[in-house]
């Protein structure tokens, strides 16, 4: 009953070549899609400055020189960071409310429809409405950006983990109850890798919902961050500034997207077949 | 210790969703069926006479309308394994805490866990496999994990429900004698239920055999095999039996 296994043995110093090839061919695979793309963005957009001759449409040497400027001294890591602060304690505060909300929903009839139009006002309400409201209401604090991103996120949060508890099976349920599975056994062995797998990519989404709130509420209400910094551009009419920070800003999410969520989803999802591709 | 299961007087009706008036009909009336500590039985019979039902009554994922099931002691004291159709193992788990996970029960816990999943696992051959997850294995091996599962608590009671329908035949007859292997393994036999379409496989794993037909469902036919174990899936004593359920059937 046992499986065959054949293991192929080649001399160790060409396998280990092989191997670092076969690690650098993967890298290259990976990352020049990706530089592809930032090259042909960046040939295009040369192109159209050089073509439309306007300082409305700086030139990458213009914008290069504007992104150092900022760069200077960890300026712009200062802004981001601020920024990433207020964001992420939204964003936590969101996930821990909708953790409950979204399990009652999942589980009873009438907490569905109890909280139904809530969830369907958090999804007409635009995200400007709530840092409005919040900037109003709790002035330049940090309770402003905070509970106005919780609001602008919530409800997308809500959802996944209603669609997540009901996604699982009720085989495995009925499996839980016939082996007779202790509560915590549950809980620490179905339900919380169940929705960990699932969560990652609503949690994707709900982040990058996160940053167009939180850039209104540093618009209105802050005097730092990226969103009060692109503010500042626009208002003195300086368009490499606003091009310099968004691009900043573009750069961090890539890194979060590979530093934080990649990984994360990896490991989420390491159980799963076919998932051990990029 | 394995138990006694008796069923009395059992009425199970599935109400709505129904438009045909048949389907309205209880699917049980007044069934009765007593299985003795320790012995295996097969329930046979046409596709939806209610043999699963009658398997989730008595694994308690069901209630009936009437009547009872009794076990020698308390439903919730009872230690009753399932091994499943499909194995319905918990895919992000690894096959040793597919095993382990249930040890980690309500009540008393059994005997020590660790050593109990590793010898399981060299018996059902899967060591190797001990930290696979269950999406990387073949069919034959996700139901030989779900059977280890099942043996892992030292069940009172075992029921299977088509345990190998889903396989291909060659590996569907390993599984046989690999559960026969287990089955009698047991200090003490579990009392087992078994559901399947292969009347052989009835044959070669059951004491008994009731055919079950008809809506209300009755034992149109009940048949005993006195064979001694453990027993070979060649047996031609094994072909008699089978036609005689064929018999009942038709
Ligand atoms: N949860 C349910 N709700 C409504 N009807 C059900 C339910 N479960 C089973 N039934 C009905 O009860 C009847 C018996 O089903 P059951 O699954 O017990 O059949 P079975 O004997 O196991 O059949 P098979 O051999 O095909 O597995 C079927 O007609 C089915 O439609
Ligand atoms: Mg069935």
């Amino acid at each position: 009953m046992t499986d065959a296994a054949v293991t192929v043995t080649a001399p160790a110093p060409a396998l280990a070549r092989l191997k670092t090839g076969l690690r650098w061919r993967a890298l290259a695979a990976a990352s020049l899609p990706q530089i592809a793309f930032f090259v042909f963005l960046a040939l295009s957009w040369e192109g159209m400055a050089r073509w439309l001759h306007s300082p409305l449409v700086p030139d990458i040497a213009t914008i290069a020189r504007e992104f150092l400027l900022i760069c200077k001294n960890g300026f712009v890591l200062q802004e981001i960071g601020a920024t990433f602060v207020r964001m992420s304690l939204g964003f936590l505060v969101a996930l821990v409310v909708a953790f409950p909300i979204g399990i009652a929903s999942a589980l009873s009839r009438t907490a569905a429809r109890f909280f139904e139009p809530g969830i369907i006002l958090g999804l007409t309400v635009p995200g400007l409405v709530w840092a409005l409201l919040c900037v109003i209401w709790f002035g330049v604090s940090l309770a402003s950006p905070v509970i106005s991103v919780a609001l602008g996120v919530l409800p997308s949060l809500v959802i996944s983990v209603q669609h997540g508890v009901n996604s699982l099976s009720v085989e495995v349920i009925e499996m839980s109850r016939v082996f007779r599975l202790h509560r915590t056994a549950v809980l620490r062995r179905i339900w919380v890798p169940w929705l960990y797998a699932f969560m990652i990519s609503g949690c994707r989404v709900g982040f990058s919902l996160a940053w167009k709130v939180i850039v209104l509420v540093e618009i209105f209400g802050m005097s730092n961050g990226v969103g009060y910094q692109l503010n500042a551009q626009f208002s003195t009419q300086n368009v490499e500034g606003v091009i310099a920070w968004t691009l900043a800003f573009w750069l961090t999410m890539i890194l979060i997207e590979r530093g934080v969520f990649r990984p994360l989803e990896k490991h989420a999802n390491r159980w799963k077949k076919g998932s051990s591709h990029e | 210790m394995s138990s006694d299961i008796t069923v009395s007087d059992l009425k199970k009706t599935f109400a709505g969703g129904a438009r045909r008036a048949r389907s309205n009909a209880p699917l049980f009336d007044g069934l009765s069926l007593s299985i003795t500590a320790g012995e295996l039985v097969a329930l046979v019979g046409p596709s939806g006479c209610g043999k699963s039902t009658m398997l989730n009554l008595v694994a308690g994922l069901d209630r009936p309308d009437r009547g009872e099931i009794r076990f020698d002691h308390g439903q919730a004291d009872i230690d009753l394994s399932v091994v499943f159709q499909q194995p319905r193992l918990l895919d992000w788990l690894t096959v040793e805490d597919n095993i382990r996970v249930v040890f980690e029960r309500d009540g008393k816990k059994k005997g020590n866990a660790a050593h109990i999943t590793h010898d399981l696992l060299a018996r059902v051959g899967l060591t190797e496999h001990a930290h696979t997850y269950p999406q990387f294995l073949s069919g034959g091996q996700r139901q030989r994990v779900a059977i280890a599962r099942a043996f892992a608590i030292s069940p009172d009671i075992l029921l299977l429900d088509e345990p190998f329908s889903a396989l291909d035949e060659l590996t569907a007859r390993r599984l046989r004698l690999l559960l026969q292997d287990l089955w009698l393994g047991e200090g003490h036999r579990p009392t087992g239920i078994l559901v399947t379409h292969n009347m052989l496989e009835a044959a070669f794993l059951a004491d008994r055999i009731y055919v079950l037909s008809g809506r209300p469902a009755t034992f149109s036919s009940i048949i005993d095999v006195d064979l001694p174990r453990p027993r070979s899936l060649d047996d031609p004593v094994l072909f008699d039996v089978h036609r005689r359920i064929m018999q009942a059937l038709t």
